[in-house]
C-alpha cells in the first residue's frame, strides 16, 4: 500500500474545493469499495477526501408542481434508504434491489453515491497483475478468452465485458431516476442512464463524471409504475453474493392492460441495462402471462454471450418473466 | 442401541473467546519483532533469472530480502523449500521474503522488489494432459489400487449396469484465521508461535530443517482458529521459511498469511474426475463396481485422496476394482481438506447408487440395505461396530422419508419443486499414539496436561471432561494445558482421530492418579479412610468415600503431598487390528428448487450417526452440523476458479470463492446414536469430524434430482445446469 494524504471536508463547498485543487483525489464515502480496490491495486488515490460527514444523507419526499418524487442524498446508507417507509411504499424496488445486496454490516456503511460508483467484480480487474484493460488499459482482457461465467452478454467490446456490480443501479434505471452532480464552480443533471459508460476501446473509465465531480443526490420520480415495482435478484446462494442475472420492473397497469413498462437488468450488461424490447412488447398488452412470456422473449435481443455465459440468455428472459409475474 | 442424552459440560474455553482474552498466537508480539512479507511468483512455470532488491532494500525500515541467492541452506526435504531453488512451481509460490520493520515497510518493500523471470511450459489444467496420469505410491493411507473378483466380466454379465462419470473441482480450506507464525530465535533456541495441528510434527521438521537439536525447538499453539487440514504439513514450507529468517537475522520474525495467499500456500482439495461403473442383478445385489480416479496433483508432488475407500469396503459385492490416478499440473500442493477422499469418493458412490436405485425402481435406503455388509470387504475383517442400519432407520424416520413419492418433480411448494435424497456416509475411525498427564495440587484443581491442539472443535473441554469423570472431581475444578511441545507427546489434529488417540492415554492417566489417591489414603493413619480396602473407596466431586468415611482430595494432599502428584500415561493403537474401524451415518436432504431460475437451496437436512462412544454431545452435534455445512458447499458453492490460460486463481477472496452463508442454513436434525465399541481400545471413541461432511453432496444432488428430475454430475451444481 502507498502513501496517501487524507481530507476530511467539513462542508459540501470544501469538499469541492478540494477536489478542484487536488485533481487525481478520490472521494471516501463508505469506504467499502474503495478501502479494497486501495488494497487490490486498481485504485491509487494521491489523496483521500473524505465526505463521509457531509450532511448529504438526508432522504426527502417532494411534491412540487411538477411531479412527486424522492430525493435520496449521496451519502444516504443503503440501510436507511431501504429502511425508509415512504421508500418501502412509493419504491419497493429500491428497498428490494438494496436487500439484496451485500451483507447488513456492508449496509449500514455504504452510501448511495458510492454505490453507483463501484467498480466492477470481475475477478481479473480485482487481482494485482492479471491482464485487464480496465484496471491496466492496454493489458488485455483475460476473460475474454478465460473464466466469464458471470461477465455481459451486452453492451461488451473487444476490450472489456464486464458487468456493472450494482443492484440499486439497476432498479434506479427502471425506476427512471436522475442524478444530481456537482462541481465546485457548477451543478447539473443527468438521466442516470448517462452515469453510465460503455467500455468501447476505453474500459478504464466507467462513468460520465467529470474530474472533481460530486453526486449529491439520486432522484426518483413517484407514480403507479413506481409503486408497482419489483427487483428480483438470481443467484448461486440465498444471501451476500453480487447478481447472476438481475430485472427491475415498473409496470403501469389501468384496469388490465399495461400503460407503460419500465424494464432493467443487472448482471447482464456493461452497464445496467434496458430492456426496451421487452418494454415495447408491454406497451398497450394485457397484464397477463401471454404478454409476459411475449415480452421475456424478447429480453436477450441482442445479447452477444462469451465462451461461459450463454446460460444468461434463457436465465435473463425467465427472469423477465418471472419479475413480471411478480411485479403484477 | 439408544439415543445419546445431553448432559454435556460446557465449552472450557467460552467465555475467554468470547471476552477475547483467549490469545491466539496472531496476537503475541515481541520486542524487536521483524514483520516479513512474501514475493510471490506470477508465472505457473519459470525460471528466476535474476532478483532484483536494490529498491526494496532502499526502503527505510527493510531490513532484509531472502532469496534463492541468500538464505540459509535447507537440506533436500520432502516437502517443497522455498527460496532454495531458482525455479518456479505453481503461480503464487514465494521467491522472496521481505523482512522490515513495520509490515507496511514489509509489503511496500515486498511489491518492490523486481523478479526476472523466463516462463516455461506448463500444464495449467488436469484436462490438458489426462493422458500423463500415473499410478501414486498411496492413496491417502490406503492402496492406490484394488481388485477383488472379477470386476470386468461381473459387469459385462450383469443385469443392470451403469457408467458414469462425476467431478468435483478444487477447493481451499480457509479457516477464518489465517496462517501467521511468530519466530522467536534467541540465539541459542527456537519459540514458534504458530496456529498448528501438529505441534510435535512441527516440531521434528523445524529442528530438522534448520539444523537444531528438537530439545531447542518449542512450539506453541494454544488456540486455532479453524484448521481443515490446512495448518499441518501444508503450511509447513511458510513456517518454515519465517523460521529460517528469524535465525538467519537473529531476530523474531512475524509472517501472516494473506487471503489471497491462502489459496495458493497451505495446501488444496484437488479437483477429481471419477468415472465409476456399477453392476447389479434385477433385485438389487451389487455384481461389480469399478471406479477409477483421476485426480490432480503438483510438479513437484505427489499426494491422492484416498477417494475410493467407500467403494472398496462398504457394500457387499464381491467384485471390485478401484484406481487413483494423478496428472501433475503446475498448480499448489494438493493435500487432505476436512473429509479428503471420502468426501468427492461418496458424492460419486452414493450418486451412482442413488442413479441405480431409479434404475431398477427401488426405494434408496432399500438398495442399500440390500447391499448391507456384514464385514469389511476390503480388508476382510469384522467390523469393530457397524450400525449403519440403525442409522438408515433412525435417520429415515425422523426425516419422513417413508411419505417420499419414488417419482422426481412430484413434491412441490409454490413455485417450488420440493426434492427429498438420502446417502450413506462412512469414515475410518483412526487413532495414534498419544501421551498425557494428569496432576492434581493441594488446593484441589486438576491439571490435565497433552500435547495436542484444539481446532476450534472442543478438545479443551473433552480433555477436562475425560480427566473430570476418570478421577472423580467436578469438571470445573479442572484446568488444560494443550498446544505445546513442552507437554506429554499428543496426537495431531486431522484425520477425526485426535480424541480417539488421547482418550485413553487421559483416561488412564486420571485412573493411575485416583488409585495412587485412594491408597495413599488408606495408607494414612491420619486419613479418615485409613485401612478401608482400596477397592471399596469410591471418589466423586473431589471427594473419596468409602461406607460412611470420607475425605477430600484437597485435605489428603495437603498432608501428605503438599507439591501435588501427577500420573503420566501413554496408549497407542494395536499393531495389526482384528477388527475394521469405521464411523457410519445417513444423511438425508430436502432442497426447494426454483426449476424456472435453477436456484437450489437446501431446506432440511438430517443426519443419523453411529461413531462409538460420544463425549461431549454438544460438541458433537456442533462437528456434525459443521460437516453438514461442508456439505452443502461441496454440493453448491464451492470452487477455485482457475484460468488454465494464465495459470492462476481468478476468485481468491471470500466474496467470489462462495461458502454457504447463514441464509443457506437448513434446518439441521442430528441424531447420535450410542454405540457400545469394546474393540476400539480407544475408550470407545471414533471420530467424527469429517463424518458429517461425507455423503452429504451426494444427498443434496440425490434431492435435487428427486426436485427436478436433472441428473447433475458436475460439482457445485450450479444454476445453469438448471435451466
Ligand atoms: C462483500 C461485499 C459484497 C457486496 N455485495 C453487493 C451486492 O450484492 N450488490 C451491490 O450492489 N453491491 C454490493 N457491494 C458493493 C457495495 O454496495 C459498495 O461497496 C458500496 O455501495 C459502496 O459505497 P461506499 O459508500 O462504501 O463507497 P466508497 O467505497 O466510499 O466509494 C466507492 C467509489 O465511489 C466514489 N464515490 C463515493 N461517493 C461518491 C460521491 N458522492 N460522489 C462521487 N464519487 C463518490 C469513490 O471515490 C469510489 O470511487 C458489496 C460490497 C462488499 C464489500
Ligand atoms: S472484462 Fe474488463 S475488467 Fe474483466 S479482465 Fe476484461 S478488461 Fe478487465
Amino acid at each position: 500500500m502507498q502513501q496517501v494524504a487524507y481530507h476530511r471536508a467539513a462542508s459540501e463547498g470544501a469538499a469541492l474545493a478540494l477536489a478542484a485543487a487536488h485533481p487525481g483525489a478520490a472521494f471516501i464515502a463508505g469506504g467499502t469499495d474503495l478501502l479494497q480496490l486501495f488494497k487490490q491495486g486498481p485504485a491509487a488515490p494521491a489523496q483521500l477526501i473524505d465526505i463521509s460527514r457531509l450532511p448529504l444523507d438526508r432522504i426527502e419526499p417532494r411534491s412540487d408542481a411538477s411531479a412527486d418524487a424522492i430525493r435520496i442524498g449521496a451519502l444516504a446508507r443503503l440501510a436507511d434508504v431501504a429502511r425508509h417507509p415512504e421508500v418501502r411504499r412509493g419504491w419497493p424496488a429500491l428497498a428490494q434491489a438494496i436487500e439484496a445486496s451485500a451483507s447488513p454490516q456492508v449496509r449500514n456503511l455504504a452510501t448511495v453515491g458510492g454505490n453507483l460508483l463501484q467498480r466492477t467484480r470481475c475477478g481479473y480487474f480485482r487481482s494485482p497483475d492479471l491482464p485487464c484493460n480496465k484496471r491496466q488499459p492496454g493489458s488485455g482482457c483475460a476473460a475474454r478468452t478465460g473464466e466469464n461465467r458471470l461477465h455481459a452478454i451486452f453492451g461488451t467490446s473487444p476490450h472489456c465485458a464486464a458487468t456493472h456490480a450494482s443492484d440499486l443501479a439497476v432498479a434506479l434505471l427502471a425506476l427512471d431516476a436522475s442524478v444530481h452532480v456537482r462541481r465546485h464552480d457548477a451543478a447539473h443533471t443527468l438521466p442516470i442512464a448517462e452515469l453510465f459508460r460503455l467500455p468501447g476501446d476505453t474500459p478504464q473509465s466507467d462513468n460520465a463524471l467529470g474530474p472533481g465531480e460530486l453526486i449529491v443526490a439520486v432522484e426518483v420520480p413517484v407514480g403507479t409504475e413506481s409503486r408497482r415495482s419489483c427487483y428480483l435478484k438470481v443467484r448461486d446462494r440465498a444471501s451476500f453474493e453480487f447478481t447472476v442475472v438481475s430485472v427491475a420492473v415498473a409496470l403501469q397497469i389501468e384496469g388490465d392492460v399495461i400503460r407503460s413498462a419500465r424494464l432493467a437488468a443487472g448482471g447482464v450488461g456493461t452497464v445496467p441495462w434496458r430492456l426496451a424490447a421487452s418494454e415495447a412488447a408491454l406497451a398497450g398488452a394485457r397484464a397477463e402471462p401471454a404478454a409476459f412470456a411475449a415480452a421475456a422473449a424478447h429480453a436477450a435481443d441482442g445479447a452477444q454471450p462469451l465462451s461461459q455465459n450463454g446460460f444468461k440468455i434463457e436465465l435473463l428472459r425467465r427472469a423477465v418473466r418471472r419479475a413480471l409475474e411478480l411485479a403484477r | 442401541m439408544t439415543m445419546v442424552e445431553d448432559r454435556s459440560p460446557r465449552r472450557y474455553e467460552a467465555a475467554l473467546k468470547v471476552t477475547g482474552a483467549a490469545r491466539y498466537e496472531g496476537e503475541i508480539r515481541t520486542a524487536g519483532m521483524l514483520h516479513a512479507a512474501l514475493v510471490t511468483a506470477p508465472l505457473p512455470s519459470a525460471r528466476v533469472l535474476g532478483i532484483d532488491t536494490a529498491q526494496a532494500r532502499a526502503l527505510a525500515g527493510c531490513v532484509d530480502v531472502l532469496t534463492h541467492e541468500n538464505a540459509l541452506r535447507i537440506p533436500p526435504a520432502a516437502f517443497l523449500t522455498l527460496c532454495q531453488e531458482p525455479v518456479v512451481h505453481f503461480a503464487g509460490q514465494p521467491v522472496a521474503l521481505v523482512l522490515a520493520e513495520t509490515l507496511e515497510t514489509a509489503r511496500a518493500a515486498a511489491a518492490s522488489v523486481e523478479v526476472r523471470y523466463a516462463p516455461t511450459p506448463a500444464i495449467t489444467a488436469l484436462e490438458q494432459a489426462r493422458a500423463t496420469a500415473f499410478a501414486p505410491r498411496t492413496a491417502g493411507l490406503t492402496a492406490t489400487d484394488s481388485r477383488r473378483g472379477e470386476p470386468e466380466a461381473a459387469l459385462a454379465a450383469a443385469a443392470v449396469s451403469l457408467d458414469r462419470r462425476y467431478t468435483t473441482p478444487t477447493h481451499n480450506h480457509l479457516a477464518i484465521e489465517p496462517q501467521v507464525v511468530l519466530a522467536d530465535w534467541d540465539g541459542s533456541e527456537l519459540t514458534v508461535h504458530t496456529p498448528s495441528q501438529a505441534v510435535f510434527a512441527h516440531r521434528t521438521g523445524l529442528a530438522k530443517c534448520l539444523g537444531l537439536d528438537v530439545a531447542r525447538v518449542r512450539v506453541i499453539s494454544s488456540y486455532l482458529g479453524g484448521g481443515f487440514g490446512s495448518k499441518g504439513g501444508a503450511w509447513f514450507p511458510c513456517l518454515a521459511l519465517a523460521c529460517l529468517a528469524a535465525k538467519q537475522l537473529g531476530q523474531p520474525v512475524r509472517l501472516e498469511l494473506t487471503r489471497a495467499q491462502m489459496f495458493t500456500l497451505v495446501g488444496r482439495r484437488q479437483e477429481t474426475v471419477q468415472r465409476l461403473q456399477i453392476g447389479a442383478a434385477r433385485d438389487g445385489r451389487l455384481a461389480a463396481l469399478v471406479h477409477d480416479t483421476v485426480a490432480q496433483t503438483s510438479t513437484y508432488g505427489e499426494y491422492a485422496d484416498p477417494v475410493a475407500t467407500p467403494t472398496r469396503m462398504m457394500y457387499a459385492c464381491p467384485n471390485v476394482a478401484t484406481t487413483h490416478r494423478l496428472v501433475r499440473v503446475a498448480a499448489p500442493q494438493p493435500n487432505p481438506v476436512r473429509a479428503p477422499g471420502e468426501g468427492p469418493g461418496s458424492f460419486a458412490l452414493e450418486s451412482a447408487l442413488d442413479e441405480l436405485a431409479y434404475e431398477l425402481d427401488l426405494d434408496p435406503i432399500e438398495l442399500r440395505r440390500r447391499n448391507f455388509a456384514d464385514r469389511d470387504q476390503h480388508a476382510g475383517l469384522p467390523w469393530s461396530s457397524n450400525g449403519l442400519l440403525e442409522c438408515y432407520r433412525v435417520g429415515a424416520e425422523a426425516f419422513g422419508w417413508a411419505r417420499r413419492p419414488r417419482t422426481p418433480g412430484t413434491l412441490s411448494d409454490g413455485r417450488h419443486r420440493l426434492g427429498w435424497g438420502m446417502a450413506a456416509a462412512c469414515y475410518p475411525a483412526y487413532r495414534i499414539a498419544s501421551q498425557a498427564a494428569v496432576g492434581i495440587s493441594k488446593d484441589g484443581r486438576v491439571k490435565v496436561r497433552c500435547g495436542t491442539q484444539d481446532m476450534g472443535s472442543g478438545t479443551y473441554t473433552v480433555l477436562a471432561q475425560l480427566a473430570a469423570e476418570a478421577l472423580g472431581v467436578p469438571y470445573a475444578s479442572v484446568d488444560v494445558a494443550l498446544g505445546d511441545t513442552l507437554l506429554p507427546e499428543g496426537p495431531y489434529s486431522g484425520g477425526s482421530m485426535a480424541t480417539a488417540s488421547f482418550t485413553p492415554a487421559v483416561e488412564e492417566a486420571a485412573r493411575r492418579l485416583r488409585s495412587d489417591l485412594i491408597a495413599r489414603a488408606v495408607a494414612d493413619p491420619r486419613s479418615p479412610l485409613h485401612g478401608q480396602q482400596p477397592d471399596q473407596v469410591s471418589v466423586a466431586d473431589g471427594v473419596m468415600r468409602a461406607g460412611n468415611r470420607s475425605e477430600s482430595l484437597a485435605d489428603l494432599l495437603a498432608r501428605v503431598a503438599p507439591q501435588g502428584l501427577e500420573a503420566t500415561a501413554a496408549a497407542a493403537p494395536e499393531a495389526k487390528p482384528a477388527k475394521s474401524f469405521f464411523g457410519f451415518g445417513a444423511v438425508f436432504a430436502e432442497v426447494r428448487v426454483d426449476p424456472e431460475l435453477g436456484e437450489v437451496r437446501v431446506a432440511r437436512l438430517t443426519g443419523a450417526y453411529a461413531t462409538g462412544r460420544i463425549l461431549n454431545p454438544l460438541l458433537a452435534r456442533s462437528q456434525f452440523v459443521g460437516g453438514l455445512i461442508w456439505g452443502i458447499g461441496m454440493a453448491l458453492h464451492e470452487k477455485t476458479v482457475m484460468d488454465a490460460n494464465l495459470g492462476r486463481i481468478v476468485n481468491d477472496n471470500l466474496a467470489d470463492y462462495l461458502i454457504p452463508v447463514h441464509a443457506d442454513m437448513p434446518r439441521f436434525d442430528i441424531h447420535m446414536l450410542t454405540e457400545d465399541e469394546p474393540h476400539l481400545g480407544s475408550g470407545g471413541v471414533k471420530g467424527i469430524g469429517m463424518l458429517g461432511t461425507c455423503g452429504t453432496a451426494a444427498a443434496i444432488a440425490n434431492a435435487v434430482f428427486h426436485a427436478t428430475g436433472r441428473r447433475i454430475r458436475d460439482l457445485p451444481i450450479r444454476l445453469e445446469q438448471l435451466l
